[in-house]
């Protein structure tokens, strides 16, 4: 019996496969959602594709787009630079947690506050995979990383950030901000084309925060991981779109 | 081309009205000369004998204000209500630092020179000071170099005195640093004075380097104030 | 592109606008900023120009912002850029290294102001190190020192296209007199003086199909073994290396039969000038040196300058604590000649401070 070859998204670059993200880990989720979305939306050739530092720096050549790598946290400048400069291009900054909320909160925090052109998607694992599993702005409340291994204490540290709720504060009604989770792949596919249709309309600033899984980081068998994810993470950040100009949005 | 003279047929004349007191806020373009004329304007008051007061209401500036004239200035017998060198702090990051005095200004006895910094909200400065626009005597005077690209031409001339509010007399201030010769004055300030008498606004007076004096040689038919250069000197 | 002049214009401005008209002039299509003084003036006069003339202008969150939205903007083809200054040119480090490891045509100009930390808004020539060797690279830069008004609306013309000619990051690097004083300066529409201004081209973004027409393009910064790191770096120092020659820029006075020569940069060589002319009256055979280009290092015209008569005396003047003086040393290792300095830190140097120095040590 011979293997069914899985359907690659077109927009997928096949040199740079098979790609270099951990088995089980949500990026590869992300990351085809993405593809196939940028093949139904006919937009392969406008896109220029900008990632950060951290595991989303892997996704440097995994698309056929005009692609950018830059430093942690400064994917938002970037994206937004050439976003100013050339209107007609689709830009899209791929980051995780900590490029999005810590080390380039203040370009998130202010490019939704002027309402930016472009499509952000950031990668909510909980902590710093790359680095080595280290505490993010989004480690749940008692979970164990490399520099909380007593566990997240919330009286030294705070709570973990809930990026999307805040985002939907500083932007005006044109923005589209939701989250998403790698568990549920059709909703996820439905709010990425959201979130670049609201920038191809001209809209306004567009932000998906997806919650994906770290089972090398977490140290979780599969089971394990899916529960993390759909009992803990999912209990904590509600999903759902939170802001978005198409209807009412999905809760 | 039109002639000074056929200017004069337009242009008009602000004479300053024999009131108690003058008080003349400069206002205009960065880098227009508003600080030289008001320095030059109070010590010419001065020299009538009268009591002069002169405020720095450049909220922009840490360099090339009056701040750091005050001492030189305070020793040609005039008031400078202005933070001396010495009393600035980090210059505010820089100039946004109001003397507290300075919004008293018009409490002041005797006559009030106010140099004004520039900005795009131009003469709305003057809502920092107490009562300026209550006040009869006030008069607001748009200081212009022609030699100043944003006033390089009469549409960007109009432009910006149209942008200033209100204006009650123009003070002609073309020149270019140690470059000036009085042709390029000449000309540049003719296209100033068509401006005004575009605008219905009259002309204060246009300013002239002293160390030109000599090479004047005809008598200009609008008046001209010989003015010295005290500026240059300021940086910080 | 339409005419920015009617005719040469003489104009009297400041510093700061030079630059404004001067990017204008350049074709330059949008600035990103962040305000700190003295570069303020800057922005103050390309946002009042912008709508005029079409050009965009962002101000940022902050100079990392400013930096990085220069990087992105240069990368899709658009002639962008930046003006800072002190705490704001050690933000701008992080995406100046970026440029320069992805060889970015970035062009920024910095008006020096008092350091270290908030320092003084006023002046200084303490960011000589920083503009040229900042960040975690190996400096692969171009850094032009300009002294009068006209020399920044030149050199900002020039620095633009070095950048899009040669893909370093180019830097015009001023001071806060500079920036401030006022003089005046004629201002022209480069094609008019026979100055080519180098196209722009898009990294990303390009025209064609992928896949049909063209390959996708992506770019990066990070390397995973050392020997790939080490064949670009290597490659980028050959290449800065190989343009030097055509890149130096310097002035030379009086130096054939100089007994001391005084070498300075940026505004202090105009009181090195007057101090030259000042102390040859008086009979002291001094000599004027001064790099334009500090990075490049017009060192091989340093060291014949230096072997002509020969001198005995360099003397380094600077408005900081041997940046300068560092630099040179490095680019001139080997000459005997004995140097001397004049360091005023974050201060005024002028003719008559350089007199009494050149006095004191002959």
């Amino acid at each position: 019996m011979g293997m069914i070859a899985p359907a690659i998204p077109k927009s997928w670059y096949l040199p740079s496969k098979p790609h270099k993200f951990c088995p089980g880990c949500g990026h590869g989720i992300v990351l085809k959602a993405l593809g196939e979305t940028i093949d139904e939306l006919g937009i392969q050739d406008q896109v220029v594709f900008g990632c950060d530092i951290g595991c989303s720096l892997l996704s440097w050549n995994f698309f056929a787009c005009d692609s950018t790598q830059t430093h942690h946290g400064r994917t938002t400048p970037v994206m937004v630079g050439i976003k100013r400069s050339r209107p007609e291009l689709i830009t899209i900054g791929y980051m995780g947690d900590g490029g999005g909320y810590s080390i380039g909160s203040q370009h998130l925090l202010n490019s939704a506050v002027r309402n930016e052109k472009v499509t952000l998607i950031l990668v909510n694992n909980t902590n710093y995979g790359m680095t080595g599993g280290q505490m993010a702005p989004t480690t749940l409340p008692g979970q164990k990383t490399e520099t909380s291994p007593f566990g997240r204490d919330v009286d030294l540290t705070g709570y973990p950030t809930r990026g999307p709720e805040f985002i939907a504060e500083l932007t005006p009604d044109s923005a589209y901000v939701a989250r998403a989770t790698v568990s549920k792949y059709k909703q996820l596919r439905r709010f990425l084309r959201n979130a670049l249709r609201n920038q191809m309309e001209g809209n306004g600033f567009s932000f998906v925060e997806v919650l994906s899984t770290c089972p090398t980081n977490w140290r979780t068998n599969a089971q394990q991981t899916w529960h993390f994810l759909e009992e803990e993470m999912e209990q904590y950040f509600p999903i759902g779109e939170i802001k978005t100009p198409f209807g009412k949005g999905d809760k | 081309m039109l002639t000074l003279f056929l200017f004069l047929q337009e242009v008009f004349f602000f004479t300053q009205q024999n009131t108690a007191r003058v008080v003349e806020a400069y206002v205009g373009e960065y880098a227009s000369g508003k600080s030289e004329m008001a320095i030059n304007r109070a010590l010419e008051l001065k020299k009538q004998g009268r009591n002069v007061t002169l405020v720095d209401l450049d909220t922009v500036e840490p360099f090339y204000t009056l701040r750091t004239l005050k001492n030189q200035l305070e020793k040609k017998g005039l008031k400078v209500l202005a933070f001396s060198r010495e009393q600035s702090f980090g210059l505010g990051e820089t100039g946004a630092m109001l003397n507290p005095a300075a919004r008293w200004a018009l409490w002041q006895e005797g006559d009030i020179i106010m140099d004004v910094g520039y900005g795009v909200l131009g003469a709305q400065t003057l809502n920092l000071v107490e009562g300026a626009y209550d006040s009869p005597e006030l008069k607001i005077m748009a200081v212009v170099n022609y030699s100043r690209p944003m006033t390089g031409n009469r549409e960007r001339i109009k432009k910006y005195i149209n942008s200033l509010g209100r204006v009650d007399a123009i003070v002609a201030n073309t020149h270019m640093g140690d470059e000036s010769t009085v042709d390029l004055i000449k000309e540049g300030n003719r296209e100033i004075f068509a401006v005004a008498a575009e605008l219905g606004i009259p002309i204060f007076f246009q300013a002239l380097d002293e160390k030109l004096r000599d090479a004047l040689e005809e008598s200009w038919e609008i008046p001209v104030k010989f003015i010295k250069r005290f500026m240059p000197a300021a940086i910080w | 592109m339409p005419k920015i002049f009617e005719a040469n214009k003489k104009a009297f401005i400041t510093g700061n606008e030079a630059v404004a008209w001067a990017a204008l002039a350049a074709g330059a299509e949008i600035m990103f900023g962040y305000p700190i003084t003295p570069q303020n003036e800057v922005m103050h006069y390309w946002t009042r120009l912008a709508p005029e003339y079409g050009k965009g202008f962002l101000q940022t969150e902050d100079e990392l912002s400013a930096g990085f939205t220069v990087c992105g903007a240069v990368q899709s083809g658009k002639k962008a850029f930046t003006a800072t200054a002190g705490p704001g040119n050690v933000l701008m480090q992080e995406p100046f290294g970026m440029a320069e490891a992805m060889r970015l045509p970035l062009f920024a100009v910095i008006q020096q102001r008092g350091g270290p930390s908030s320092g003084t808004v006023v002046y200084s020539q303490q960011e000589v190190t920083l503009t040229t060797f900042g960040g975690n690279g190996e400096g692969h830069r171009i850094v032009y020192s300009t002294a009068t008004h006209q020399e920044i609306f030149d050199y900002t013309i020039k620095g633009f296209n070095a950048a899009w000619k040669y893909r370093f990051p180019t830097f015009l690097l001023g001071d806060g007199y500079q920036a401030k004083m006022r003089e005046p300066l004629e201002m022209y529409n480069p094609e008019e003086r026979g100055i080519e201004m180098v196209k722009t081209y898009p990294l990303v973004g390009l025209e064609g199909k992928i896949g049909e027409d063209r390959e996708p393009q992506h770019l990066c910064n990070i390397y995973s073994l050392e020997e790939e790191l080490y064949e670009v770096v290597m490659k980028f120092a050959a290449e800065h290396e190989a343009i030097s020659p055509e890149l130096v820029e310097y002035e030379e006075k009086e130096c054939e039969d100089a007994e001391i020569i005084i070498l300075s940069h940026g505004v202090v060589s105009r009181a090195a000038d007057d101090a030259v002319k000042i102390l040859r009256a008086q009979g002291i055979k001094a000599g004027y040196f001064r790099p334009i280009t500090l990075r490049p290092f017009p060192q091989k015209q340093l060291r014949e300058a230096i072997n002509r008569r020969p001198a005995r005396k360099l003397l380094i003047a600077e408005s900081a604590y041997g940046q300068l003086d560092r630099l040179t040393k490095q680019e001139i290792y080997g000459e005997t000649v004995a140097i001397e300095n004049l360091f005023m830190p974050g201060v005024g140097i002028i003719d008559y401070d350089i007199i009494n120095k050149v006095k004191s040590i002959l």
